[in-house]
């Protein structure tokens, strides 16, 4: 690379090193720990990022162990070793059972017992012919004044201690109790350090002459302090050029779920043209789930193996009339709707039954005696299939509905209306309907249309409420009833492909996830 | 919806035209039917390529079958209605060969029953296994699996006339039942038969079983159950077959019979009536022969079709328009009496004539139209708070999640160290994985945190959603309330930290509030609060118990709130 392109990347630990040394000069992290004041960690960066430009290069490098103190170490600086602290105790207390100065210094037996073992070779400590441990009035055992001296030294050296450092009888002794692997219960760690030593590449010397001609000393100021702007003090300062190709930090940003936000989107595209929004309880009965929308009792939607019914309580106190007797009627023999009815026994028990919504229509159905005429309606609704979970069903999912009054609605503003829904909602270029089947409507029809993505597909299915659904609810207008698919929407916009993916636990997935378009 | 796999050389012959897949496909929406995908008729060479359909009408039950498709398709495209002159009706019975007496000791377990006979040539593959299609689908949806109405095939051949149906002794009289090559007596077969095990459960509650005897005394079949494997054993070559359907709902069962017969008639086959005597009431009277059009007419004024529809159609166009539908209609000024074909009874009220008018008409008839009532459209109150809320808590850097509301107990009670008595069960849940309610949002957020161990730490997560739980005060012994939860989860989430996301989300929605010492066990002792508005308790926040993240398996310090939105709204 060009020295001049260098230049802005360069780190002021970098360019004082460049600044200082010659090509050739033989360096390691000590010598710039001791000529430039880096602590150890800032001299191996400036290696690491002088190699990684070209401006440096490796010469070798020496093995060597490390001694570092480990918690128990310190422990034992501070509190004494298990032997100091047994001879400690004797002389203080008097001979005492060996299981008495384990409980009392809180020690292993076995502990205990390698520390009489060594003592009492040295005469320091002896057993008394009553069992009792008892310790010598005066003297120290070498071993221990070894120990502590080494403790001593590694903590005046800042927590280690290097193989160099050591005389004689302390390598030794280190030898006996640092270890390797399982350090905890020794009061040393012994680790295998490499020196690493390196110089300057020829290329550093076009790149400090280039440093020396700007003006450029590694001394020049990183962030732009507060102090700096009350004193004025940044006037007389110079500032760092920062890397900006380097990566930028990660930030957590608050913010909407995706999903959350497609269905807001199908929401607003409904209000805007003229819809109230409409809710309801995840809980319902029978009555509003099937029979108000004229679905037989024993129809085979309702069957046990469709809806999911409540254990407990199982059924509700009462169903509001006079709703439920006009539905009987109707169910029965047609009642006042001019129907002819299914013609079998409504089973006023099976009406109070308590399921989970099991389709968005319900809300429809409860929004008919107190709907306005004129009036436009949706809901997007939570139902509850009993079906598999797996990439195209799932236990619980969002169902769009809606139902339009109007003394002049008729199947051609039901097309009207499902052709705005086609090209507002789904964008589509092309629609075209086709008859439908649905146990409330009659007339019925589907909407297909052609999607710029998906191509064709089911948007939805439409009709016009039955009287056997309307009548009762004390509604004598013609009602349009509509429902609309979006979760293919949904998983385009969101580029997924598995539905159980729209109501991920996954945090980071859920953070990720970016929206092509609502 | 039921799925048929018609022969295509049948079917086209039926249908009286072949098609190529995409106009079939735009012919068939005719039926409310689509095309499902072909398939073929056995193996190798040889092997006839089948249709697959899918019949989306459920009161359609005529068109689950290749005559039944084939028939509305022909007359749609312009085919005469057809004819079925074998139909008996109210004071017209048609002379019959054949009888069937009825037993007084069939009235409680299954009362109804229809028959006819089949001649003129030997059944064809084809059309038997669409008869045994046929019997499947009518049976399985139309008939609710067997139990109000069952079918039999029988060889006439090996029938002795009259024939009785009576209630039988489930110990006394045994049979060899198809399938099987030794006699059993009919509660045996209840217990060892396949078919007795998938439908005994009809029957096996009553003293005696209802069952099909030659005058001879040989079996025909114990109803719904299972045929003879004598008499009841049709092959393809057969001529002269019975035709027979008991049930309870005797509408369901003479219009069962109605659409096989019309079937077979529009294959080319004869159709001999057969009389049933009954010693009891039934809605057509205490001796029927079969096939009976029962059917009332129906009627509609052309000036309902024209408000539905949004066209002007008037009654001739109206007949017309039923004629397509293979429907015979007649005008009488506006009014429009219509004559539903024999193997349909569907038209419950008017509305389902201005359908057919509809479909009859085509749709592409239709012109859609920009409507005019003008409204105000709005969003619900809970939705606008809601949207409040979230955007508040976006603002405070937490992202938005979104769950299912279906649960397992070990996630929604025991991992949250709460009793559930309070939380709705689901009675038949598929797993144990989608069987309670949940009952707070709390644990689908630390459900979040259990699978996102590796995500960038802090995690701030919330979500706005629905819980439902128990209140017996309630009509519905139960209670949906929107809820907004939010968890905060990293190396120093704390108390503090959650107290102050409080406080700065109710001061923006604008409450002044209190905290109150709570003991709630899924936080820890000592760090949670109570949140009180107008003197109500609306939720509650604090530190989640470790015990708690431990059942979650969380080893990281977590945060949490949880305030009931339609408290706050008031």
């Amino acid at each position: 690379m060009e020295p001049r392109s260098l230049l802005k990347g360069l780190h002021p630990l970098e360019i004082k090193v460049v600044l200082h040394y010659a090509p050739g000069d033989s360096l390691d992290a000590a010598r710039l720990v001791r000529d430039l004041g880096y602590v150890e960690g800032q001299a191996n960066q400036a290696q690491a990022w002088l190699s990684a430009k070209g401006l440096a290069a490796e010469t070798g490098r020496v093995g060597r162990t490390v001694y570092e103190l480990t918690p128990l170490g310190r422990d034992w600086l501070e509190k004494g070793s298990p032997e100091e602290r047994i001879v400690e105790f004797l002389r203080r207390g008097g001979p005492a059972a060996m299981g008495d100065i384990c409980k009392s210094l809180g020690l292993e037996q076995k502990d205990a017992g390698s520390v009489f073992g060594r003592l009492s070779k040295e005469g320091i400590l002896s057993m008394t012919p009553e069992k009792l441990v008892a310790a010598a009035v005066e003297g120290e055992s070498a071993r221990q004044a070894t120990l502590r001296a080494l403790l001593k030294k590694a903590q005046a050296a800042g927590g280690a201690l290097e193989d160099k450092d050591l005389s004689e009888a302390e390598r030794s002794l280190m030898a006996e109790v640092a270890k390797k692997r399982g350090a905890s219960d020794a009061p040393f760690k012994a680790a295998d350090r490499e020196t690493v030593s390196w110089s300057l590449t020829d290329a550093a010397a076009g790149v400090a002459a280039l440093l020396r001609e700007e003006g450029v000393s590694g001394d020049e100021v990183g962030a732009l302090t507060q102090e700096m702007l009350e004193s004025g003090a940044w006037k007389s300062l110079s500032f760092r050029a920062y890397n900006i190709q380097s990566r930028p930090a990660r930030l957590i940003a608050g913010r909407h779920n995706p999903y959350v936000r497609f269905l807001e989107s199908v929401k607003d595209k409904l209000v805007s043209l003229g819809f109230e929004e409409f809710d309801g309880g995840l809980v319902e009965t029978e009555f509003w789930n099937g029979d108000a929308l004229f679905m037989p009792q024993f129809h085979s939607a309702r069957d046990i193996h469709d809806v999911y019914y409540l254990a407990d309580p199982v059924k509700a106190k009462s169903i509001e009339e006079p709703y439920q007797s006009r539905v009987a009627a109707a169910h029965e023999n047609g009642g006042a709707t001019g129907s002819r009815g299914w013609g079998y026994a409504f089973d006023r028990e099976f009406t109070k039954r308590l399921v989970l919504r099991s389709q968005g229509t319900v809300l429809s159905a409860r929004q008919l005696h107190t709907a306005k005429v004129p009036g436009k309606y949706f809901g997007v609704a939570r139902c509850f299939r009993y079906d598999k979970v797996d990439a195209t069903h799932l236990s619980d999912f969002y169902q769009t509905e809606g139902i339009v009054l109007g003394e002049d609605v008729n199947l051609r503003t039901l097309l009207g209306f499902l052709e705005m829904f086609a090209v507002e909602v789904a964008g589509a270029k092309e629609v075209k309907y086709v008859p439908g089947y649905f146990p409330f409507t009659e007339p019925s029809v589907e909407v297909h249309i052609k999607h710029p993505v998906l191509g064709w597909f089911e948007l939805g299915g439409a009709g016009i409420f039955r009287p056997e659904v309307t009548e009762p609810m004390g509604v004598s207008v013609p009602v349009l009833a509509w429902g609309l698919g979006i979760d293919r929407m949904a998983l385009m916009a969101l580029g997924l492909n598995d539905l159980r993916e729209l109501f991920s636990y996954d945090i980071e997935s859920v953070r990720l996830r970016r929206a092509s378009a609502y | 919806m039921p799925k048929i796999e018609v022969n295509e050389k049948l079917f086209f012959e039926l249908a009286g035209r072949r098609m190529e897949a995409a106009e079939l496909e735009e012919a068939l929406t005719a039926a409310k039917a689509e095309l499902d995908g072909y398939g073929q008729d056995g193996e190798g060479r040889g092997a006839e390529r089948t249709i697959k359909i899918e019949l989306n009408d459920t009161n359609r039950p005529d068109l689950w079958s290749t005559a039944g498709v084939a028939r509305q398709l022909r007359v749609y495209a312009g085919g005469p209605i057809p004819e079925y002159p074998f139909f008996s009706s109210e004071g017209d019975a048609k002379p019959s060969r054949y009888r069937v007496a009825v037993d007084a000791s069939v009235k409680e377990v299954r009362p109804y029953l229809a028959a006819f006979v089949i001649s003129g040539k030997p059944i064809s593959d084809a059309m038997l296994k669409d008869a045994i299609q046929t019997q499947e689908k009518l049976c399985a949806n139309f008939g609710r699996k067997r139990k109000s109405v069952s079918m039999g095939l029988y060889r006439i051949e090996l029938i002795k006339w009259p024939v009785s149906y009576k209630a039988a002794d489930p110990d006394a009289v045994a049979f060899t039942p198809l399938g099987l090559d030794a006699k059993l007596s009919l509660r045996a077969i209840l217990e060892e038969h396949p078919k007795g095990k998938e439908y005994g459960h009809i029957i096996a509650g009553h003293p005696k079983y209802p069952l099909l005897q030659g005058a001879d005394g040989g079996i025909l079949s114990m109803a719904p159950v299972i045929n003879s494997a004598d008499i009841g054993a049709v092959q393809v070559g057969d001529r002269d077959l019975l035709v027979e359907f008991t049930g309870t709902d005797m509408p369901s069962v003479a219009l069962s019979a109605s659409i096989v017969a019309c079937d077979f008639a529009d294959a080319g086959y004869e159709i001999a009536p057969v009389a049933v005597d009954y010693p009891y009431d039934t809605p057509l009277g205490r001796s029927v022969t079969f096939p009976y059009y029962f059917q009332a007419p129906a009627s509609v004024d052309s000036g309902r079709v024209s408000k539905l529809l949004g066209d002007s159609i008037g009654p001739e166009a109206v007949v017309a328009a039923l004629g397509r539908m293979a429907v015979r209609a007649e005008a009488h000024g506006q009014h429009v009496r219509a004559f539903p074909p024999e193997y349909r009874n569907d038209f419950l009220h008017a509305a389902d004539l201005v359908e057919d008018v509809m479909i009859g008409r085509g749709m592409a008839s239709f012109k859609p139209e920009r409507p005019k009532d003008f409204t105000i459209g709005r969003l619900h109150p809970i939705e606008r708070y809601s949207r409040e809320a979230k955007n508040l808590l976006v603002g405070m850097g937490y992202q938005e999640m979104i769950y299912n509301y279906l649960g397992s107990k070990r996630d929604y009670i025991d991992r949250m160290n709460i009793s559930g008595d309070d939380a709705l069960f689901i009675s038949n849940p598929m797993t144990e994985n989608f069987a309670v309610v949940r009952p707070s949002i709390l644990p689908s957020l630390l459900a979040s945190e259990s699978v996102s161990s590796k995500a960038a730490y802090p995690h701030r997560i919330f979500e706005s959603g629905k819980v439902a739980f128990k209140d017996p005060a309630e009509n519905y012994g139960s209670r949906t309330r929107q809820r907004v939860g939010m968890l905060s989860c990293h190396a120093a989430a704390d108390y503090n930290e959650m107290a102050g996301a409080v406080a700065a989300f109710l001061f923006y929605l604008g409450f002044d509030y209190a905290v109150e010492d709570a003991e709630d066990p899924r936080f820890m002792a000592g760090r949670q609060a109570r949140v009180m508005v107008r003197g109500e308790e609306v939720g509650v926040f604090g530190e989640i118990n470790p015990f708690v993240l431990e059942n979650w398996g969380i080893t990281m310090p977590c945060a949490a709130c949880e305030l009931d939105l339609e408290s706050l709204m008031g």
